[in-house]
């Protein structure tokens, strides 16, 4: 059914949106399925338990997961990118065996009763995330990530408080997920643990690179691509894990930079107002 | 009953120092991170499945450690092979991670997702001892004795032998190494041949002891490894072991004070905790430490 | 007296295991000034440089800034206070214009984080600034060029403009005429001179004799990490224990 493919490729741009933000700052992070359980549990528990309507749980969830965020990351945000990558790795494991053991939220066996998201859901959350990326890839806040994420030490000389960045891009991404994670929810009905491991992290990670790392477009074509072409093919759907790696070892390897490859610059010099103040000058 | 358990923890910490090592092996003396390290672990157990039918355990072994480092050499070519530069480090990890998928793929396309059972020949292993009040089963004593001779060989290697000079000397600094003349592409292939023999061998005593191969314990199991690493120091064997060993014994102590639904969760509490308070790991040496922090 | 230093190092020290790559240095900028430090290769220049502005860690010893103490500081916290600086082996953002290298350096969006999201990216008064700076180190036209496109002269430049456009109070050049021919040299001069005025103090770093002999009111020699020889230009370069660190070198 078409609108299933629409909702889950929606999902998943949004979770490679996730990693893009992060990946902004010039960190990797492996994170994404806890922070997408945080998102889900927690709006699901908003929306079942305590009769919350779902914007507003969803809302709160991301916010949560973004907290959630900040306190485990900061240790590690503090350090090279690798024990970034090893932390987030580690907080989804722990997410999902606290998961496991948290009988109010069902456990093992799972949580249910969720509703009301559609794929018409998730395209507005795409369409606001995407927007909100828009307005950053135009804003001197891109052109501070960017140089994070090229020479951090550089970026430190010039005052830029760079553990702070990667804070804000680390917490966004939390944000992103966890949203994506209560819609994922709200239109499965019913969820496990196990639905949101490592495996999930990695795949999302990898639409990413296959995509495109310098820009959301890139994060948005990989997911898109990676969810929909399964579909429609039975044999990449089957050999979905072999294809894939073929595909990123075959990219990294002749394109490393993915896809769309391109940055856009955030200001441009307009020639006639510089010969306008030109024409000031004594 | 406590002793048991301990010892339980012992030898799987042994198992985990093994994996460890070969993580730490590759990161400390060529600075990369080779994600497919866990998968060949996984396919050492299968390797087992194949072979154990077929062999008594002692030559199987050799067998299984002689695919890994084949794998290992696969992998080096692969994932690592065009990508030396500073920027490349990031990309062959993730080369390595997409490797792994394939890996696990085939796995599952040849033996299918659910474990696949072990059977050895043997009895013996089988059979127990009574020490301390608890039941010592030979086939934990021959696994710490594949583990430690297998360390203690590598040992041996690093220091006694001049291939084991060089990896010390490119350990220390590329460039350097290279203007002495020494092949770094040959160590390069030393280096991941030893490392994936010792995950690979890894595989199969986890295998031989919980009876299946299984094929996702590479993301388990073998990740965890690699916390383990992180928490003996980057490129510090003897911190990979001392890691091992000792979050295999806290999972057992986790056993044994009824904590045990939360066991998949200490290696990486613990991780965290050392990266707040010791950075580089408990022997937070080698060349991760060196570039001074501001 | 300790308030007309821009810049006062004392005893200061940086140790890597075994190599001491500063041992005991004691140096001052005064407000004003140019103070020019040579030596040769290996002397700690680049070490002097690289531990004021926090890059290293210092192992003992002062620094301090218009009188305050920063020798712990971490390195965004000096960035602020108003320390700027080039690096020896060029560090610009590839990957970002030349107008972009210099906007981002700019105080108010390094500080206020969120505030600059929400701020469009060609806010005028910021572009003008950085137009300025451009223009004062002859690289207007490139603008929107990539900053990987620039000659080696153009890139050195970018670094000074890059470094100066968060108005800095102390400009630390390192090696700033290193691989110029003799015109660009000259031109380098020029612009340092004007740039004098931008800012509080500099301490330039280099090897070019001329380069150093036109711009410094005062002079520091280094070798071994410590201090050798201070005083003007001629004195300096004149001072048998300058002359004697120096044999052996091609200078």
């Amino acid at each position: 059914m078409i609108a299933d493919h629409l909702f889950f490729a929606g999902i998943n741009v949004l979770l490679a949106w996730s990693v893009y933000v992060v990946l902004m700052t010039g960190s990797l992070s492996f994170a994404q399925g806890m922070f997408m359980a945080v998102g889900c549990y927690t709006a699901g528990v908003l929306t079942v338990n305590f009769g919350w309507s779902l914007v507003p749980a969803t809302l709160m969830a991301s916010a949560f997961a973004s907290v959630v965020a900040a306190v485990v990351g900061w240790p590690a945000l503090r350090l090279r990118g690798v024990y970034l990558i090893l932390v987030t790795i580690g907080i989804t494991f722990c997410g999902r065996v606290l998961l496991e053991n948290f009988k109010y939220v069902g456990g093992v066996a799972g949580f249910g009763g969720m509703q009301g998201a559609t794929h018409v859901t998730v395209l507005v959350a795409v369409a606001l995330v995407g927007a909100a990326l828009l307005l950053l890839s135009r804003s001197p806040l891109q052109r501070t990530f960017d140089a994070v994420r090229e020479d951090d030490r550089v970026a430190a000389s010039l005052g830029i408080n760079v553990p702070v960045v990667r804070m804000i891009g680390f917490a966004s991404g939390a944000f992103i997920a966890a949203t994506a994670g209560s819609l994922f929810g709200h239109y499965m009905s019913f969820v496990r643990p196990e639905s949101f491991d490592i495996l999930l992290s990695v795949y999302v990670v990898l639409y990413v690179v296959l995509g495109g790392v310098n820009n959301m477009w890139g994060a948005l074509i990989g997911a898109t691509v990676m969810t929909l072409l399964p579909e429609y093919f039975r044999v990449l759907a089957e050999w979905r894990p072999t294809v894939f790696g073929l595909a990123i070892l075959l990219m990294l390897l002749f394109r490393p930079q993915g896809l769309l490859s391109f940055r856009t610059l955030s200001s441009r010099w307009k020639v006639d107002q510089r010969l306008a103040n030109l024409a000031d000058k004594p | 009953m406590l002793v048991g358990q301990l010892l339980n923890g012992i030898v799987t910490g042994a198992m985990y120092a093994l994996v460890a090592i070969g993580f730490s092996l590759v990161i400390g003396t060529l600075d990369k991170l080779n994600f497919a390290h866990s998968e060949v672990f996984m396919v050492g157990g299968f390797v087992a499945v194949l072979t154990a039918n077929y062999m008594p355990w002692h030559l199987a072994l050799l067998v299984i450690f002689l695919v890994g480092g084949l794998l290992g050499l696969a992998t080096e070519f692969i994932a690592f092979r065009r990508f030396q530069t500073n920027e490349g480090k990031i990309t062959a990890a993730l080369a390595s991670m997409a490797l792994g998928l394939i890996i696990t793929d085939l796995v599952h396309k040849g033996w299918g997702a659910e474990p696949v059972r072990l059977t050895t020949q043997s009895q013996w292993l089988q059979t127990g001892h009574s020490i301390f009040g608890a039941t010592v089963l030979n086939l934990q004593i021959v696994i710490l004795a594949v583990a430690f001779l297998l360390m203690a060989m590598l040992h041996l290697l690093l220091q006694k032998s001049r291939m084991g000079r060089q990896i010390r000397a490119l350990a220390e600094s590329s460039v350097s190494a290279s203007l002495l003349g020494i092949n770094v592409r040959r160590v390069t292939q030393t280096v991941f041949f030893v490392s994936s023999a010792l995950a690979a061998v890894g595989g199969l005593l986890v295998a031989l002891r919980g009876g299946a191969a299984s094929s996702d314990i590479g993301l388990t199991f073998g990740l965890k490894s690699l916390a383990i690493m992180a928490i003996g120091g980057m490129g510090d064997l003897r911190g990979a072991l001392v890691g091992g060993l000792l979050i295999g014994v806290l999972e057992a102590l986790m056993f044994q004070l009824g904590l045990g639904r939360l066991v998949e969760m200490t290696a990486w509490v613990a991780l965290i905790a050392v990266l707040i308070f010791r950075p580089h790991g408990l022997f937070g040496g080698g060349i991760h430490a060196q570039e001074q922090r501001a | 007296m300790k308030n007309s230093n821009v810049l006062r190092v004392e005893s200061l020290c940086k140790y890597f295991g075994g190599v001491r790559a500063l041992d005991g240095l004691d140096l001052h900028v005064s407000h004003g000034e140019v103070l020019g430090v040579v030596g040769p290769n290996g002397a700690g220049k680049t070490a002097l440089i690289n531990t004021v502005t926090g890059f290293y860690r210092a192992t003992s010893g002062h620094i301090a800034l218009n009188g305050e103490e920063i020798t712990s500081f971490p390195m965004h916290r000096i960035g602020r206070l108003g320390v700027g600086r080039t690096f020896q082996n060029i560090r610009l953002f590839k990957r970002m214009s030349v107008l972009e290298n210099v906007l981002v350096a700019q105080k108010g969006n390094a500080t206020h984080l969120l505030r600059s999201l929400f701020r469009s990216g060609s806010n005028k008064a910021e572009q003008q600034d950085a137009m300025n700076l451009l223009e004062l180190l002859q690289l207007s036209g490139k603008a929107n060029n990539l900053a990987s496109s620039l000659s080696y002269g153009d890139a050195r430049r970018l670094e000074i403009a890059r470094a100066l456009a968060g108005r800095p109070r102390l400009l630390l050049l390192d090696e700033p005429a290193a691989g110029m021919n003799e015109s660009e040299t000259e031109q380098l001069i020029t612009d340092i001179q004007q740039i004098r005025q931008q800012v509080d103090a500099i301490l330039l770093v280099e090897h070019d004799m001329n380069l150093i002999r036109k711009l410094s009111d005062r002079l520091v020699a280094m070798d071994y990490g410590k201090k050798i020889a201070e005083g003007t230009p001629g004195e300096v370069l004149s001072h048998p224990e300058v002359l004697k660190a120096y044999l052996g070198s091609d200078e």
